[in-house]
């Protein structure tokens, strides 16, 4: 099992989890925006930059971003080197002249010291940051890959298809929920939830009628579970209490 | 050109029946299309999407990720004026400005009647030939604003093209 020392804490981690995973894990904090556990690493925010160095290899460092770099033994990594601070510094002030309104930019940026961009800071845009977590979590995760990206470059953007409402979507709403600078709005009522210009019933619990879930998130799982027809028609706490009653009656007998 | 939907439907049929059913043909059936209508309209990125079983989003993002593609409608004749370093210090810009000029259109811009569509681009490979402007596939080279009189109002002749320093 590999050993690495990160703050100069010696730490075992498993083959093939990268630098953060083991941070994660020892609750070593290491500023991420790009980065969620459920969706595949993509190394796009540069936020989580380390400093590394090894043994092994004399006079040797370099910096790298932690979420994707895979652990060795023998590795030693700084979190909050002098260094580290500086270039996370320099990507908090880019990213505050692209957001200059995002308070989660904001904060993060005066943490290390950046209370004003140095670059020009873009006042008409939202507070996207790019980080394509609504994106990836949309076609990984959930499977319908209803939004994307569009143009390259200066000009890349998150965008529906065509710029038209997303025709795939099935309003699970996963996008806004990982997205960490709040951009995507939802609205949501007893009855529908609006979201990319575009609105969904919800479904109901039959039990107790809260809505739980879009109708048609609703059949778009159970088609891709392959799951019975009412799978959903109960809400997970009124699911639960039905276990909870069926074990109840099955341990009378 | 007026395009309905079953057209372009039944075009784009035909052109997705040259390919394989995959997502990796996408590129090449998306320069067919812009080919055949010199942009790629929207009802055609909807059918392959359809006919590749890709999503429309994924099919909107690499429409929109290649300089070479436009969604707009575009002339029938696209001059693309090079703003690369080399072109650039050769005097690319008196280029293009005599060529906004006699065209009337700015730079990304397609003339009322579809005939002209202006781009600036940066570098196409050929800075030797500094400055360039690539009229559809014809590359001139070491090219003056009279060139560029020349290559739209057609007086004169090309003669010079490939001619010497
Ligand atoms: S979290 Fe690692 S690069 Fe964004
Ligand atoms: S700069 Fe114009 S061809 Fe390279």
């Amino acid at each position: 099992m590999p050993e690495i020392i990160i703050d100069g804490r010696r730490l075992k981690c498993e083959e093939g989890e990268t630098v953060l995973d083991v941070c994660k894990r020892n609750r070593i904090e290491v500023p991420t925006l790009c980065y969620h556990e459920a969706i595949e690493s993509w190394g796009g925010c540069r936020l989580c930059m380390v400093e590394i160095s090894h043994p092994k290899w004399p006079g040797w460092s370099n910096w790298v971003t932690a979420c994707l770099y895979p652990v060795q033994d023998g590795l030693v990594v700084g979190t909050n080197t002098t260094r580290v601070r500086r270039l996370r510094a320099t990507v908090l002030d880019l990213l505050l002249a692209r957001c200059p309104n995002s308070s989660v930019i904001q904060k993060l940026a005066a943490e290390y010291g950046v209370e004003d961009t140095n670059y020009e800071p873009r006042l008409d845009g939202d507070n996207c940051i790019l980080c394509g977590l609504c994106v990836r979590v949309c076609d990984e995760v959930i499977g319908v890959t209803a939004i994307g990206t569009a143009n390259r470059g200066a000009s890349k953007e998150i965008s529906e298809p065509l710029k038209e409402p997303p025709v795939d979507c099935i309003g699970c709403a996963a996008c806004a929920y990982v997205c960490p600078t709040d951009v995507i709005q939802v609205i949501q009522t007893p009855d529908y939830r609006v979201i990319w210009d575009r609105t969904f019933d919800m479904y109901k619990c039959v039990e107790c009628g809260i809505s739980h879930i879009t109708v048609e998130q609703k059949d778009w799982l159970i088609a891709k579970d392959n799951l019975p027809a009412d799978y959903y028609d109960l809400c997970d706490i009124c699911k639960r209490k039905h276990t909870a009653e069926k074990q109840k009656e099955l341990s009378m007998l | 050109m007026t395009l309905t939907v079953e057209s372009v439907n039944s075009r784009i049929d035909e052109i997705c029946a040259d390919y394989p059913v995959d997502e990796a043909s996408l590129i090449e059936i998306l320069h067919d299309i812009s080919s055949e209508y010199n942009f790629l309209p929207a009802d055609a990125l909807r059918r392959v999407s359809e006919r590749l079983d890709v999503p429309i989003a994924r099919v909107y993002g690499v429409a929109t990720f290649y300089k070479g593609f436009s969604l707009t409608p575009r002339g029938k004749t696209i001059i693309r004026v090079c703003k690369g370093t080399a072109c650039h210090v050769r005097g690319g810009d008196r280029n293009l400005d005599e060529l906004q000029r006699i065209l009337g259109i700015g730079a990304g811009e397609t003339s009322e009647d579809l005939e002209y569509t202006l781009e600036v681009v940066n570098c196409v490979g050929a800075c030797a030939m500094a400055p360039v402007v690539v009229e559809n596939e014809t590359y001139h080279r070491n090219a003056t604003p009279t060139d560029m009189k020349r290559m739209i109002t057609g007086e004169g002749s090309d003669e010079d093209e490939g001619g010497d320093e």
